[in-house]
């Protein structure tokens, strides 16, 4: 019987390959959960002996017999080595446990290190396949040790606190969230200069933020930016030009942001940014080429400051062009300001070149040997329009007297 | 050679298969060249002590010595009495008719002219005649003559008919098979009164004689299925067939596959379905379970309740069935995969609880799941065959008690617990206990594989069972079908989804039935 | 074409840059005329491989050498193929299992299925290719959000030149299916019918694997960039590690690399076969002990391959320098001969 040989011939192959694997003791690979010291960041700065770096490593450590996922030990450490996998042997060493990469959520780099460039100890996290691409990179002016070190109000691990700071950004759109994978696609087009966000520690009282309890603990924030050429850090934005290169980048989602010291009329507004989109234009006017941004906004008025008088319907809708003339006018001078910065540095941190690639790839090819020359005074427009939705659930104010 | 070595040697050595098996000492149907008398019965079967005897006289020309053979308790007396022995020797006795009556002629007469009653028939040979008084016939013979007369009065006490526990309904039919095939072809017949209803009739088991009966729909069913299942079935030699695994293991295509490949039900309105669908029906006297071939995987998924149910929410509930087939063979092993290799794949919050549980077990996860499974397949077990209210305990001490001491001991994390847990419940989905069973086995070897060689070794389990699955046939049917070979009417019509009645315009692609497009709407 | 979205991106990207993806479609078409022409030698000669056919039509000893190319060729790239399941294992998700285990598990899967015949391998093909295509388009879809803007622009900006490149480089892939065609042909039924719906099948499945290669390749560039596309070598992967369920579900390649698992045993399993018709052809070989001998050569080509990074490279090299110029000269010569012979019979 021809079938019944081949069934009893595929029993045996099933059986075998069961045996097989049965009989292999050892389990290649296999950890168990609990050997594993989840690594959430790590912070880069450079380290004494030139050549090596600072390595910090922070990584969690479920609580014995703590069931929720909020008690976890912070254990970090730091390490001098030449290379990551130097750093990471001796954690090893020391903490007994696995650091396992998978769940590492954020690169800190210091200040020092970014300013030597950083691309050699990253390439260990874009290599390793247990590293992922969307982590997320920032800045930390001073040290990457003593940010990670950090002790939170919250009691979270600081770098845990960035991770969640990060995925919040798109509804701040104050600076621009910065995936590992990102980083290196921008440094692929070699035109564009990378730029990364940058986190600080804030203490109470300073800047105009207090909270209560400030020896138990910090508050961190996110803002600013660093602006690198290739891997090597040039300068820092201001919070404003960070804003600005966000509109010229078409980052904005929402946007929080309000015209005080703007406004002519002495009526100041506040508001969110619903939607907003940028685009860009190459006009060719006679031979000088020149790259058009066109910022279009919708923003919701929920802030009206200023009024002295309730206001007619008609002057009331004469005041909303007002608005968006004033909410225009800022996210202009934002915008400006990171323009200027562009050219001060002389590096296209915006992607002009880029846009000019797109959508002139002819003339492109002329001036990119020489970008780094016509950067410094190519000729940029900016058009900003700003419509209003809505004023909120009122019109005009409360009465003052 | 000394004895003890002989003695080894009978005892490890068996006798081959055919010394045991020795031929019945009464074979009913090869003629016995004996004459056909009460006498000769009686010698066969006195030592029966079921087998009464009634032994009387009919007056006609010659004086006749009659004998009414039968088994106590399988014929009904009262239509002995009435319909039998009261006409012969009261209500007709001096009737002209019986005055003609001899030897040679009393068979013909008595069964054209005298003895009323729909099922008379006259036998000839003794294999015969004690075939029918075993199964539960009533047989006169009239001294030497060389017929006898088969009066059929069976009469016995039944299980009358419930709802099947295995296959119970909410909105549909409740009635079930029994235990009596007459009483089971009846009810189908209720069902399809049709005339290309065939049921056809078969004894199997040498010693026990069970009635077989194979039903199919005339013009519908595939020939060369009918045939192939007539062909298998009259080749089952064994002595007795006391249940249908007997037919099943017998007649099933590939014997060391895990996977069920018939189907059974114990709901004529199920069996009806079916062969209205081209499939083929064994009928087995003695068990309420009638074997439905060919079967397909994906058949042991669907229940007889979304044919009941509307459209829509039927087809949920068999999304919900695949689902928890997919859930109950696999929950385990990607358990035990995510946590010893891919790790990654673990939101972090989630890891450190994991991490968190996980403390202080001594076990690798590997062991963990296994201990788990093992002892949940001891509990479900022992539950099964212990009366209703102690398997609740059972249950209640096992589940509740049990699983969260050891979680409080360490022993197990709670997440094993919870994963096994859903795995239970999920293989309860399921609704045939025979694919249940099969999504059970399989269970062990993706677990090892799982804990070996992480979802390398998952995939290439997955990839094994499913070349397997591939190369089964039931009855010339790709088990598979209608996914591979692929059937997208069939697909969307009686697989993933159950298509409403009114667009079943035609019967499902999965056999090749014959008359593909039937006239009216539904599938009959 | 079961494997061939894995390493295309990289290739094509390498030849055509930023417009790599526009390369993938044309060259997958190449293997429409070629198809046909199989077809048209099937309907003169069923129930025949190709190889049968050659030898018919040039006489005994050309076919047998093309018979034994055929056979070096296909047992060859077969065992390559059993090489990249241990490689892509190894490289993205058990880092740390001995090559062996795959190769083992990988050859175990295929033997098996070829053993269960080529009805089977053709059951278990229209099974897993829907699960590719979903996971196909599921990591796809994904990753739709890491999309870098304005990374596909500007199009045609280096001319046509590079394009051409790039089509030479996918031109192989689909040689392989046709190869593949030249010895299944054998087992395919040649009424009137059935011709017509095995063309209509050829035409759909370049153009289903072709559409979708093409989006693999074009979500590839979209997300990393041309200079980033190149640099990666599996990308596909790497996308896969890069998607994210709603922030919380991270990283699920390992259940796309179950599924890309199925797709590079179908096309090692139909190399396997491809061997063995060849052996059955040429030597009139056949039955397990040779199938055994063909798993086990397979194997030993795959542990040739200790060293992944020469692997991809020395499948390239059969792809462009073996597989396509015996396609590519072979199949038209046959075809040819077969119509002249036809001709001059009518004549």
């Amino acid at each position: 019987m021809k079938i019944k040989g081949s069934q009893k011939r595929n029993l045996g192959l099933i059986l075998s390959l069961i045996i097989c694997l049965l009989s292999l003791s050892g389990c290649w690979g296999k950890t168990e959960v609990e050997e594993l010291a989840p690594l959430i960041g790590v912070g880069l700065d450079l380290g004494k002996k030139p050549g090596t770096y600072l390595i910090t490593q922070q990584l969690a450590r479920p609580k014995q017999g703590g069931t929720t996922a909020a008690e976890v030990e912070d254990r970090t450490f730091s390490i001098e080595a030449s290379s990551a996998r130097e750093a990471y042997e001796e954690v090893y060493k020391i903490s007994n446990r696995i650091p396992f990469m998978g769940s590492l959520k954020v690169i800190v780099i210091g200040e020092d290190a970014a300013k030597a460039g950083f691309n050699d100890i990253l390439d260990f996290n874009q290599r390793y396949s247990e590293f992922r691409r969307s982590m997320f990179l920032v800045l930390v002016k001073g040290e990457a040790q003593s940010f990670l070190n950090l002790k939170l109000r919250n009691g979270q691990l600081p770098a845990m606190s960035i991770k969640n700071h990060m995925e919040q950004g798109e509804n701040l759109s104050t600076f621009p969230t910065v995936r590992l994978g990102h980083y290196l696609t921008v440094l692929g087009t070699k035109s564009t200069a990378p730029i990364i966000p940058v986190v600080n520690s804030i203490k109470s009282g300073k800047g105009g933020i207090e909270y209560k309890d400030g020896k138990n603990g910090e508050e961190i924030q996110i803002q600013g930016a660093g602006v690198l050429s290739g891997d090597r850090l040039v300068d820092f934005l201001t919070d404003k030009e960070t804003k600005g290169y966000m509109w010229l980048e078409n980052n904005v989602v929402h946007r929080l942001i309000n015209t005080v010291g703007i406004g002519e009329s002495g009526v100041n507004f506040g508001g969110q940014v619903l939607k907003s989109t940028t685009k860009y234009k190459v006009k060719d006017n006679d031979g000088t080429i020149e790259l058009q941004y066109q910022v279009k906004a919708s923003i919701a008025v929920d802030e009206v400051m200023g009024l002295k008088k309730q206001l007619s319907e008609a002057e009331w809708i004469d005041l909303m062009k007002v608005a968006e003339e004033s909410f225009a006018k800022e996210i202009e001078e934002e915008c400006l300001l990171s323009l200027k910065k562009q050219r001060e540095l002389g590096i296209d941190f915006l992607g002009i070149g880029r846009h000019i690639e797109q959508r002139n790839s002819a003339y492109w090819k002329t001036v990119k040997e020489q970008w780094q020359e016509k950067i410094v005074d190519f000729p940029i427009s900016l058009d900003v329009q700003v419509t209003i939705h809505h004023a909120g659930m009122s019109s005009g104010s409360a009465m003052t007297n | 050679m000394p004895s003890w070595l002989k003695m080894i040697k009978e005892l490890t050595i068996r006798p081959k298969v055919q010394q045991i098996r020795k031929p019945p000492e009464y074979s009913f149907d090869e003629d016995m060249n004996k004459t056909l008398s009460g006498q000769t019965v009686k010698e066969i079967l006195s030592k029966s002590s079921d087998v009464v005897f009634r032994e009387f006289f009919l007056q006609g020309k010659e004086r006749i010595p009659c004998m009414l053979t039968a088994v106590d308790g399988l014929v009904d007396k009262n239509q002995l009495d009435f319909f039998v022995l009261k006409t012969l020797m009261v209500d007709l006795a001096g009737h002209p008719e019986m005055a003609q009556l001899t030897i040679a002629n009393v068979v013909d007469k008595t069964l054209q002219s005298i003895l009323p009653g729909l099922e008379f028939r006259k036998v000839s040979k003794m294999g015969e005649a004690i075939n029918a008084i075993l199964s539960g016939d009533a047989v006169i013979f009239f001294g030497e003559s060389k017929e006898a007369l088969v009066f059929g009065a069976r009469g016995w006490a039944n299980s009358g008919i419930n709802e099947p526990v295995a296959e119970s309904v909410i909105k549909g039919p409740h009635e079930g098979f029994t235990e009596t095939l007459r009483i089971n072809t009846s009810m189908l017949r209720r069902k399809i009164k049709h005339p290309s209803l065939r049921l056809i009739s078969l004894k199997v088991g040498d010693l026990t004689n069970t009635d077989l009966v194979v039903a199919y729909m005339d013009k519908i069913a595939s020939p060369d299925i009918v045939s192939e299942v007539l062909r298998r079935v009259s080749r089952i030699k064994m002595d007795g067939v006391l249940g249908n695994g007997y037919i099943e293991e017998m007649i099933e295509d590939f014997p060391y596959s895990p996977f069920p490949q018939i189907a059974y039900t114990e709901r004529p309105d199920v069996l009806a379905g079916k062969l209205l669908e081209g499939k083929v029906g064994i009928i087995l006297d003695g068990t309420p379970i009638v074997l439905v071939v060919p079967a397909i995987l994906t058949q042991f998924l669907n229940v007889n309740e979304d044919y009941y149910q509307r459209a829509m929410t039927a087809i949920l509930f068999r999304f919900v069935r695949y689902v928890g087939a997919m859930v109950a063979v696999l929950a385990p092993s990607v358990y035990i995969a995510v946590t010893t290799f891919h790790q990654e794949i673990i939101p972090t919050d989630l890891l450190m609880s994991i991490s968190a549980g996980r403390q202080g077990v001594p076990f690798p996860a590997l062991l963990e799941a296994l201990i788990m499974t093992v002892v949940l397949e001891i509990l479900q077990e022992a539950g099964l065959r212990l009366p209703k209210p102690i398997g609740q305990t059972i249950g209640i001490v096992g589940a509740l008690i049990m699983g969260d001491a050891a979680v409080k001991a360490s022993l197990v994390s709670p997440l094993m617990v919870i994963v096994i847990g859903i795995t239970a419940v999920a293989s309860y989905a399921i609704p045939y206990y025979d694919l249940s069973l099969a999504v059970r086995l399989t269970r062990f070897p993706l677990m090892i594989l799982a804990g070996v060689l992480g979802f390398f070794g998952v995939s290439v389990g997955l990839y094994a069972g499913l070349i397997h699955l591939l190369s089964l046939r039931s009855f010339g049917v790709p088990y598979t079908s209608p996914f591979a070979p692929l059937r997208i009417r069939a697909l969307l019509q009686d697989t993933l989804v159950r298509a409403p009645w009114w667009a079943m315009k035609r019967r499902p692609q999965l056999l090749d039935v014959d008359e593909p497009k039937s006239g009216g709407k539904g599938k009959g | 074409m079961g494997g061939t979205f894995l390493p295309l991106a990289t290739f094509v990207t390498a030849a055509g840059g930023r417009d790599g993806w526009m390369t993938v479609l044309p060259g997958l078409v190449v293997a429409i005329p070629y198809g046909l022409m199989i077809l048209s030698l099937l309907s003169k000669y069923p129930q025949k491989n190709l190889l049968q056919i050659s030898e018919r039509l040039f006489g005994k000893w050309v076919g047998k050498i093309i018979g034994v190319i055929y056979m070096i060729i296909s047992g060859y790239y077969g065992g390559l193929m059993l090489a990249v399941i241990g490689q892509i294992f190894e490289q993205s998700i058990i880092a740390l299992t001995p090559r062996w285990v795959f190769y083992l598990g990988g050859l175990m899967l295929v033997f098996y299925l070829a053993e269960n015949g080529i009805e089977v391998f053709a059951r278990f093909s229209e099974v897993v290719f829907p699960l590719i295509v979903i996971a196909m388009v599921l990591n796809i879809g994904l990753s739709i959000q890491r999309i870098e803007p304005g990374e596909l622009m500007p199009i045609l900006s280096e001319g046509l030149k590079p394009l051409i490149f790039g089509v030479l480089k996918v031109i192989p892939f689909p040689m392989e299916y046709i190869l593949f065609l030249a010895g299944i042909i054998k087992f395919l039924p040649s009424g009137k019918q059935a011709l017509v719906h095995l063309k209509v099948e050829v035409w759909r499945t370049v153009f289903l694997v072709g559409i979708l290669d093409m989006l693999v390749v074009l979500i590839q560039i979209l997300v990393f960039g041309p200079q980033e596309t190149v640099r990666l070598s599996f990308g596909l992967l790497v996308l896969g590690k890069m998607v994210e369920i709603s922030r919380t579900i991270a990283g699920v390649e390992s259940l796309f690399m179950m599924v890309w698992l199925g797709a590079l045993v179908i096309k090692s399993c139909a190399f396997f076969f491809m061997t063995t018709w060849a052996l059955e052809t040429v030597l009139n070989l056949k039955g397990l002990k040779w199938r055994v001998a063909v798993s086990v050569i397979f194997l030993g080509i795959a542990f040739g391959f200790l060293r992944g990074t020469s692997l991809t490279k020395e499948a390239s090299i059969v792809e462009s320098y073996l597989i396509l110029p015996f396609a590519f000269v072979w199949i038209p010569t046959l075809w040819g001969a077969a119509r002249w012979k036809c001709e001059t019979n009518v004549r």
